[in-house]
């Protein structure tokens, strides 16, 4: 016996109520489907990630000169020029924190069935940053945009997004949906396997 | 279990089942997205890995700009690959690019392909590829729009191709052998129009000529036929004439870069085929020239060692037999071979290039066939010798010449060289003799005598027209008409008949006293006085009728034989004077002497202007002309004078007749005496041209 939240409203139903009866929304205790979710959305986010940084972000065309530059090549440009502070946030926000939000939602969905490879506060803190942090990543598609919004001088100097950054945006949404996609509460279920309470 | 919810209650526990480990049977429909990506990847990647060409590879002796990932290879100026990579070949001897082409372009790319790289290029013809200085270099690519064997290593050239592959065009060939300044790409130009191209220039395997492929345009091949002529327009020519100085250059890119234009002298030439190969000429004048002397096949090169060094031959000196050139002085060099020759003297070693054209050999026109030629006439004699080719400026020409008796030889190839033409003794000597001879001839010629001869001439000439003789000449032929026209005006004469016919009254008269007295013998000797002088008309009055008879005959005569004589030859005589004046011989006399001066002067001063030994002769035939001219007009002089003496004699017998004629005799004497004088004078007049002609013309 117990009492199932909806997720949506997060009103408390008696467990077994199949349907919220404020909004709607269909109640289950766990949501078995989630890790499945989780992985393909993971899986996607991945596969746009590889193209994101190997295809130019940038096409940035001068009256003598066409330069394409990829994610890491431009934050390397940037960084020889000496913006060492620009290409950091690039790098951070680019790479590392895809990278990390990878790293992190597996580690969480593995992490469902051992429990063992850390706290569950921990995890559910992990969980907390990943899905605050996740949609900063689109930082690099908002300087794509406008950049080439606002660098379009014809023949003199053209700025065009590159075909990266539609691989990037897709893979900062997928990732974003696959932490959505991440049901927390799993978290602690192993805890009640454990034996202790809630 | 079964107890209702209360808010207040603690949550009952709740049974956790453990999320089932199903994979496949309760997978989600989630997993279609990742799938269809996946899908979606592999099909982009199975139609990128099918639509993409093969890779082919090209190498070229430099990179000149080319950049992976960014050069592009075009066709037709249309980008049909890309270069994926540039690398070395083994070694590093080359640069090898890869290029990745369209698969739809592929399959042309045969054996046929060439490629070149575009950059940007200045030159005097103008500035190509100016797109390439923003944009930097591509790769073009040509070839034909056959489909053929598929082939991906290529080599690759610097600069565009004259021909490239499927263009349309007349492919021909230049040979230039002197010093042309052919250089690549220079325009073919007709009447300043640029009909076509020529390609690069090479130098022939043998080094013995440069050949340049070159191509004419498609619309302009009908103006090449195999009598076209093509000679170099490069640079620029000054030419000083009757018109002022001239200098003429066809265009500025001709005067800095060159270029060869092309004329047809003459008609019926043939159709040109591709690959026909054309000399170039060095100038209009040698290519017009050269017409007649085609000289599509390779010269035959032929050594020549000449015993004396002789200075003055040099390369471009002419090469002829029988006096016809067939060709040139190739090179020189000296020769020193003890083991050939038997002493270390240095020996002039002479190569000729001759056209086989310019023999005029039947059959096959080539080296070969004009070497058997040779080989053949050598050995029934023909040699080499120096001789001169300028009495001005000392240059030799190797002349053959067919020597009789000539010790055997034979015109053999060497192993390691050309075939060797045996020699005869120079003809430079001679040269040096002649014109030595026709110095000291010169020298030889009596011109002082001859100067002398022309003042005494001239002289002579003076003295005699200012002769008074021939002043007088005609004053006294003037005087003797007068006084002939005198005298046949003259009453005297005039009354001849009158008197006559007094004097036949009387004798009448007489004659009827004769009837009457028979006085014979008066009568006669009457007669005979009448005949003899005119006493005998006024003594004799008696008459008889047999005298009257002969009276009348003899008076019927001296009426209408003798004295119609007399005015007659009178009047011939005047004729023949006026004659003798007006004859074109006594009037052209003065005018033949100044023209014999005249060419005497003219003559001389062609021989002091240096002429030769004809002029002299001319001279003297002139002169010698000039006296026969003079000579014949004087020749008629003596005949005008011996018939005026005849006709005077004449006359002197037939006044003689009437010498007791008083009035007559007188006046016929003086009239006599004035034509004896003028006869005289036109004698000596006579004599003197006829002894002043000849002792002064021929100056003895």
């Amino acid at each position: 016996m117990g009492i199932v939240a909806c997720t949506r409203c997060t009103k408390a139903w008696p467990f077994g109520t199949q349907i919220c009866g404020r909004c709607g929304h269909k109640m289950v205790s766990r949501d078995f489907g989630s890790l499945q979710r989780v992985w393909a959305f993971w899986v996607m986010g991945l596969m746009c990630y590889v193209p994101a940084n190997l295809y130019p972000m940038l096409q940035t065309k001068t009256l003598f000169q066409k330069d394409e530059s990829t994610i890491i090549s431009g934050a390397v440009e940037l960084a020889q020029h000496g913006a060492f502070g620009i290409a950091f946030i690039i790098l951070l926000a680019s790479v590392v924190i895809p990278l990390a939000k990878f790293w992190a939602i597996a580690f969480l969905a593995i992490s469902v069935k051992s429990s063992k490879m850390a706290s569950n506060h921990a995890r559910h803190f992990m969980y907390e940053i990943v899905e605050y942090i996740g949609r900063w990543s689109m930082i690099d598609i908002f300087v794509v945009a406008i950049l080439s919004s606002l660098v379009q001088l014809k023949t003199l100097a053209t700025i065009n997004p590159g075909p990266a950054s539609m691989f990037f945006a897709l893979s900062v949404i997928f990732t974003m949906l696959s932490a959505q996609a991440f049901d927390s509460r799993m978290i602690w279920d192993d805890q009640a396997r454990d034996g202790d309470s809630v | 279990m079964g107890t209702p919810f209360k808010m207040t209650d603690t949550p009952p526990d709740v049974s956790i089942k453990s999320a089932r480990k199903i994979f496949l049977s309760g997978a989600s429909i989630v997993w279609i997205i990742p799938l269809l990506a996946l899908l979606v990847a592999l099909g982009v990647a199975w139609n990128s890995y099918n639509a993409r060409g093969p890779e082919i590879y090209v190498e070229f002796e430099k990179g000149a700009g080319i950049k992976a990932g960014e050069t592009e290879l075009r066709y037709r100026d249309v980008t049909v690959g890309r270069v994926e990579a540039v690398g070395f070949s083994r070694g590093l001897g080359k640069v090898v690019a890869t290029i990745r082409v369209d698969k739809d372009v592929a399959p042309y790319i045969d054996n046929s392909a060439a490629f070149w790289i575009v950059q940007p290029e200045v030159s005097a013809k103008g500035i190509t590829g100016l797109s390439t200085v923003l944009s930097g270099v591509y790769i073009e690519g040509s070839w034909n729009d056959e489909i053929g064997t598929f082939e991906n290593r290529f080599s690759g050239a610097d600069s565009a191709p004259l021909i490239r592959a499927g263009q349309n065009g007349l492919q021909i060939a230049f040979r230039t052998v002197g010093n042309g300044q052919l250089t690549d790409d220079a325009p073919i130009l007709y009447r300043g129009i640029e009909v076509g191209r020529l390609g690069k220039a090479e130098i022939a395997p043998l080094g013995n000529f440069a050949i340049v492929e070159a191509l004419i345009y498609e619309e302009h091949r009908n103006l090449i036929n195999t009598s076209t002529r093509f000679w170099e327009s490069s640079g620029f020519s000054v030419s000083i004439g009757p018109s002022g100085a001239e200098i003429d250059f066809q265009s500025i890119a001709t005067l800095i870069g060159g270029g060869v234009t092309f004329d047809t002298f003459v008609s019926g030439g043939g159709r040109v085929q591709d690959g026909t190969v054309f000399e170039i000429f060095s100038s209009k004048e040698e290519a017009r020239s050269a017409v007649f002397n085609s000289s599509a096949v390779d010269p035959l090169e032929l050594s020549v060692i000449f015993d004396e060094n002789v200075s003055g031959l040099a390369v471009g000196a002419a090469v002829e037999l029988s006096g016809l050139n067939i060709g040139q002085v190739e090179a020189l060099s000296g020769i020193v071979d003890y083991d050939q020759f038997g002493d270390s003297r240095v020996r002039l070693n002479v190569t000729l290039s001759i056209q086989p054209a310019r023999l005029g050999l039947p059959g096959e026109v080539s080296a070969e066939s004009a070497l058997e030629f040779l080989q053949d006439r050598v050995a029934n004699g023909l040699r080499a010798r120096l001789a001169s080719a300028s009495l001005l400026t000392g240059g030799l020409k190797v002349e053959l010449v067919t020597v009789e008796g000539a010790p055997t030889a034979r015109l053999v190839a060497a192993p390691d060289g050309l075939p060797v033409m045996p020699t005869t003794k120079n003809e430079t000597s001679d040269a040096a003799a002649t014109v030595e001879g026709v110095f000291t001839r010169i020298n030889n010629l009596p011109i002082e005598e001859l100067l002398n001869s022309a003042i005494a001439l001239m002289n002579s000439a003076q003295s005699f027209i200012g002769s008074d003789e021939l002043q007088q000449t005609p004053k006294d032929v003037r005087t003797l008409i007068n006084e002939v026209t005198g005298l046949v005006a003259s009453d005297s004469v005039q009354n001849i008949p009158v008197t006559l016919n007094a004097t036949l009254s009387r004798v009448e008269a007489l004659v009827a006293t004769l009837e009457q007295e028979q006085m014979a013998r008066r009568l006669m000797d009457a007669v005979d006085a009448v005949s003899g002088a005119a006493d005998a008309f006024t003594s004799s009055t008696e008459g008889v009728p047999e005298l009257i008879t002969e009276m009348q005959a003899v008076a019927a005569k001296a009426g209408e034989i003798e004295l119609q004589q007399l005015v007659d030859e009178l009047t011939a005589l005047t004729r023949s004077a006026d004659a003798v004046i007006g004859t074109p011989d006594a009037i052209a006399l003065p005018g033949s002497l100044k023209n014999a001066l005249d060419e005497l002067n003219y003559t001389l001063q062609e021989l002091r202007e240096g002429g030769a030994v004809e002029n002299v002769n001319q001279t003297l035939a002139s002169a010698r002309n000039a006296a026969d001219n003079i000579a014949v007009s004087a020749k008629d002089l003596p005949q005008i004078v011996d018939r005026l003496s005849s006709l005077f004699n004449q006359a002197s017998r037939t006044i003689q007749g009437y010498d007791q004629g008083e009035q007559i005799s007188r006046t016929a004497q003086e009239t006599l005496r004035d034509i004896q004088k003028a006869a005289d004078a036109l004698a000596s007049l006579a004599r003197t041209i006829e002894r002043n002609p000849n002792s002064l013309l021929l100056g003895r």
